[in-house]
């Protein structure tokens, strides 16, 4: 009882000491914390209550920074780290949007974790603070700054704007007690279909999975990946270059899951299919999904994952601060936290999450690297070697669209 | 002076907040149909959303689609539920009072669950892998689960109109139970006395005293499946999406170029809605069915 109105005095004396500074010229401070020494940054985010916008459908991501990361940034930097549950990152996106038509300077995101295609229309409006990610050590320690995956996003250049959180790469997943050797390319995909109908489907794009499905299928039938590296709007020919894969696309529809006739919408659905034995396979772009999925009991034991012979896509997501995010100085501290070598191995976990570390291995110190490597990924997961070697690049987000709308003309409407 | 307006005062912050925020999103909505949409630079009013919409086969495809979905879910829980309450009433007639009540709360039960719900316990129910179909292969009536009919996720909409018409119909019926028990017990009796059996009864007496309510509930239903999301979302196919599906689709798809024309889909639901609510209204007016009748 003793110690109520001594938390109270202080929480008071924290609100009013918060409002003090911000009164005297946030703007100005919040431009000298791109430059400031870090001690100073440190200074300035004790006792700040730090928002981080995220996706929310996932209890394992959340649980991870509700028990795992709260607390010790609590406890190591005196920050309150809440985080906020979006439904969709597309979401994050439009409330900026709106709290820059209303002018609101004094936003409730600090930190938001936005993906390529979100990225780059935050970027277009001028949604994102600025070029931070020098500003944090373990940026400069753990990361290489200019490897394509940390440097672009998508295509889409970073410039600082956000700081990588982890990796992701698309994986298939199947039974290996019902098909013991599963087809490693798209030719031996559209042959095992013909022998299996019905037992495959992919979840309809724009769902996120199944618009990278869509884009494997794009990389391996239109002949590699590097033709598209650059704008689409470069490339005279886009229509005709993409012909061989709705030709593709069409030409297993009629064996797919119901036909073709639907697909699923999301790729809960599809899991739900695979989970309850109507179809034989379902995709992931979380390495790490089918191993808590069967950790929770809902895929069979015996459940693999596994790559295409030509690779698969891979993608680094970011953490971002919003122009007008209330305590900056606080975000800065809680990103280089998520990025330390011990929050993400961390989450390396399947038990956490089962994310791909950012970092970058060799970097590491031998504790460190060991200490990633003996994290447990679950008889599901591939090993990080397997998965580093056969990653393919993604393509830009203008692509994206193209593809996704095409989709809806030239295979569901078919 | 107080004591007359006090009430409206009492009212105003729930009031002001609903018409902020209710009205203030239609507006919002509809300044960004129009094109409007400062944040990315544009400012200036067009009606070219409008235009592509009307030009687009996806748009018409997907509103004949939903007009069919609306119009059979309603008929068809408007037909059960109509049934429901008529056996609900002759329950009563022929009774003790206790176990009438107990249907009376079994029919209020449906009313409880979210659409959300609903739809998803029609997708464990019956999809071709669902309960119902195992429970068929388990007693040997279909060799395979395949065999069973499709009924989720098909193209004509089987499994909306199913979901829709498991929980309106107890909507309609708890619409018209109320009605019904207002014909008193001696109307009944009159009736035997000039010779009339059950089924002229119903004829003459209870259809006539319930039309007015069947037909404003039947409205409720319409506008409510015409305009919902969740279920079709759910239990629809890819292509073609009823209206509000179509609408997400185009508002999720990435790029913000798409979005007035979502919104515009919005606009137009939502102008479709509020004219068949005038009707609605136009009717029970005429008929009286919010007064009643003595």
């Amino acid at each position: 009882m003793k110690i109520y109105p001594i938390t109270a005095v202080s929480v008071l004396a924290l609100a009013l000491s918060a409002c003090s500074s911000e009164q005297a010229g946030s703007a100005t401070d919040a431009e000298s914390l791109l430059t400031d020494d870090w001690s100073v940054i440190q200074e300035a985010a004790q006792g700040q209550e730090v928002n981080m916008y995220m996706w929310g459908g996932n209890d394992n991501i959340n649980t991870y920074l509700d028990k795992w990361v709260a607390p010790r940034m609590k406890e190591q930097h005196g920050i309150e780290l809440t985080r906020v549950p979006m439904n969709d990152a597309q979401d994050i996106i439009n409330q900026l949007l709106d709290e820059k038509t209303a002018g609101k300077s004094d936003g409730s995101m600090d930190i938001i974790w936005i993906n390529g295609e979100n990225f780059k229309a935050a970027k277009d409006n001028d949604l994102l603070w600025g070029d931070f990610t020098g500003q944090l050590p373990n940026f400069n320690d753990y990361i290489d700054a200019d490897a394509p995956e940390v440097s672009q996003d998508f295509g889409e250049p970073v410039e600082g704007l956000e700081a990588p959180w982890g990796k992701a790469q698309f994986v298939f997943v199947h039974d290996e007690s019902k098909h013991e050797t599963p087809p490693k390319s798209m030719a031996e995909l559209a042959d095992w279909v013909q022998e299996h109908p019905g037992q495959f489907t992919y979840p309809a794009p724009p769902d996120f999975t199944g618009s990278a499905f869509v884009r494997q299928v794009l990389y391996e039938t239109t002949g590699g990946h590097e033709q598209y590296q650059q704008p689409a709007a470069e490339i005279e020919d886009l229509e005709q270059r993409l012909e061989p894969m709705w030709q593709y696309l069409n030409s297993i529809e009629p064996y797919l899951w119901r036909e073709g006739e639907t697909y699923p919408e999301s790729l809960a659905k599809q899991d739900q299919l695979f989970a309850s034995g109507e179809i034989g396979m379902t995709m992931s772009y979380d390495p790490a999904l089918a191993a808590s999925e069967v950790l929770k009991g809902r895929f069979p034991e015996s459940t693999r994952t596994y790559l295409l012979d030509g690779g698969t896509l891979a993608n680094t997501h970011f953490l971002s601060i919003p122009f007008n995010a209330s305590d900056k100085a606080g975000a800065l501290v809680a990103i280089n936290e998520l990025m330390s070598p011990e929050a993400q191995t961390a989450k390396l976990s399947p038990e956490n999450w089962g994310d791909l570390t950012a970092l970058e291995l060799e970097k590491l110190s031998p504790e460190q690297q060991q200490a990633m490597n003996e994290v447990n990924l679950g008889e599901a997961t591939l090993s990080i070697e397997e998965l580093e070697q056969n990653r393919l690049p993604e393509l830009s987000s203008d692509y994206i669209d193209i593809i996704e709308k095409g989709w809806t003309e030239h295979v569901a409407k078919e | 002076m107080w004591r007359k307006s006090k009430p409206y005062l009492l009212l105003l912050p729930a009031a002001g907040t609903i018409i902020l925020l209710f009205f203030g999103g239609i507006f919002d909505g509809l300044l960004k149909s129009f094109g409007y949409f400062p944040a990315i630079g544009e400012t200036q009013l067009t009606l070219a959303a409008y235009d592509r919409l009307l030009h687009s086969g996806s748009f018409w495809e997907s509103m004949a689609l939903t007009l069919r979905i609306a119009a059979l879910s309603s008929l068809l829980s408007a037909v059960i539920g109509a049934l429901l309450a008529v056996g609900l009433f002759f329950l009563t007639d022929s009774m003790k009072k206790a176990t009438p009540k107990a249907w009376y709360r079994l029919f209020q039960l449906p009313l409880t669950i979210p659409h959300l719900v609903a739809g998803y316990i029609i997708v464990l129910l019956f999809m071709q892998s669902g309960f119902v179909s195992r429970l068929f292969v388990a007693f040997g009536w279909i060799d395979d689960i395949t065999d069973f009919p499709v009924l989720v996720n098909d193209p004509f909409g089987w499994g909306i109109i199913l979901t829709y018409a498991w929980k309106e119909a107890p909507f309609v019926a708890l619409m018209l139970y109320p009605v019904l028990s207002r014909i008193q017990g001696s109307w009944r009796e009159v009736s035997r006395v000039f010779g009339a059996g059950n089924w002229q009864f119903v004829r003459e007496v209870v259809v006539p005293v319930m039309i007015p309510a069947w037909v404003i509930a039947t409205f409720i239903v319409f506008v409510f499946t015409f305009s919902a999301f969740e279920v079709p979302y759910l239990l629809g196919v890819t292509y073609p999406s009823v209206l509000p599906v179509y609408s997400y689709q185009l508002y999720t798809s990435g790029t913000l170029a798409d979005r007035p024309e979502a919104l515009a889909v919005n606009m137009i639901l939502a102008a479709f809605t509020i004219l068949l609510g005038l009707v609605a209204y136009y009717f029970s007016k005429r008929w009286n069915v919010l007064k009643g009748w003595s």
